[in-house]
């Protein structure tokens, strides 16, 4: 039986690697409007996400405002693949 | 939503609520690009065309070149405040913005070559700048309107392929393109591809508020 990999394996993790397979690329506001989350707990997920090379995360400036955007990698696309082709397996689908 | 373990169910809930949130692929944003271009064409051709009917000057012509200050200035402020204010950036995006891109550089190369043409003493190739905004602008807007799966924005470049076809027929045929006919000729077929386009879209983004 394939493993659920454990990074993926988490509610908000997995929405915004749903999100950012879908997309280009989404900013930090986007993505907590999307997942209803709080910006501290986004935050902390994407730190992680990010650390395992699931993620690309870009800071910027907009005029004075801080702007943090967010693409997957390859790495992330492939185990996301993956994710969902375990899950997949599991339900039997 | 929390940083929680979850069952396969719910992890292919997740997955598919997302993906139907995130679904923008066929996002139009706001016609207001499409006016600008359209409105800016529009009131430079009807200049010139004035111009030319009182002074019967060759070098008004150079009035076109307040097209290219205008949209050159106001698009990429315009395209940075859109993609600020939605957040995302989508694979039809980066297509549509590759497409309009090839579309200015074409621009910019032909723009040269023409004056080069000048330079060196050749024959008027100016007639040539006329194909570009109806023939490579209208199959740039159609190939948009069929990746947005927007029926204005085909419509509309219809048209100005149309004309634009014609127009090389004009040139190839030896058809003098007098200002007389030529002129309003082009300012229907940009407002058929801009200006009605661009209405229509903010009409469409006003319903959905």
């Amino acid at each position: 039986m394939k493993e659920l990999d454990p990074l993926l394996h988490s509610q908000l993790r997995l929405a915004v690697m749903s999100i950012l397979m879908n997309v280009e690329e989404a900013d930090f506001s986007y993505l907590k409007e999307m997942t209803n989350s709080t910006a501290g707990n986004l935050s902390v997920q994407l730190d992680k996400l990010s650390t395992s090379g699931y993620i690309d995360v870009e800071k910027g400036f907009v005029g004075k405002k801080t702007r943090t955007t967010c693409h997957v990698t390859e790495k992330g696309r492939a185990a996301f693949e993956q994710y969902v082709e375990a899950i997949k397996t599991l339900l039997n689908l | 939503m929390e940083e929680k373990n979850i069952s396969s169910q719910e992890s292919m809930a997740i997955i598919s609520e997302m993906i139907e949130r995130s679904k923008n692929r066929h996002y139009l944003g706001d016609g207001n690009i499409l006016l600008l271009w359209g409105y800016t064409v529009v009131a430079v051709a009807a200049l010139v065309w004035i111009l030319l009917a009182i002074t019967h000057y060759p070098a008004m012509n150079w009035f076109w070149f307040l097209i290219w200050i205008v949209g050159g200035i106001a698009t990429p402020i315009m395209v940075r405040k859109r993609r600020d204010k939605r957040g995302v950036t989508t694979y039809a995006d980066n297509l549509c913005n590759a497409l309009w891109s090839i579309v200015g550089y074409s621009a910019i190369a032909l723009t040269f070559l023409c004056v080069g043409f000048l330079l060196v003493g050749g024959k008027d190739s100016w007639s040539a700048m006329l194909l570009l905004p109806l023939v490579i602008v209208s199959i740039a807007e159609i190939m948009q309107g069929v990746v947005m799966c927007e029926r204005s924005l085909i419509a509309g470049g219809a048209i100005g392929l149309l004309c634009g076809l014609f127009t090389s027929c004009c040139i190839a045929g030896g058809v003098t393109l007098s200002a007389h006919w030529y002129m309003p000729m082009f300012i229907i077929a940009f407002a058929a591809m801009m200006i009605i386009p661009g209405h229509v879209l903010n009409c469409k983004i006003h319903r959905k508020k």
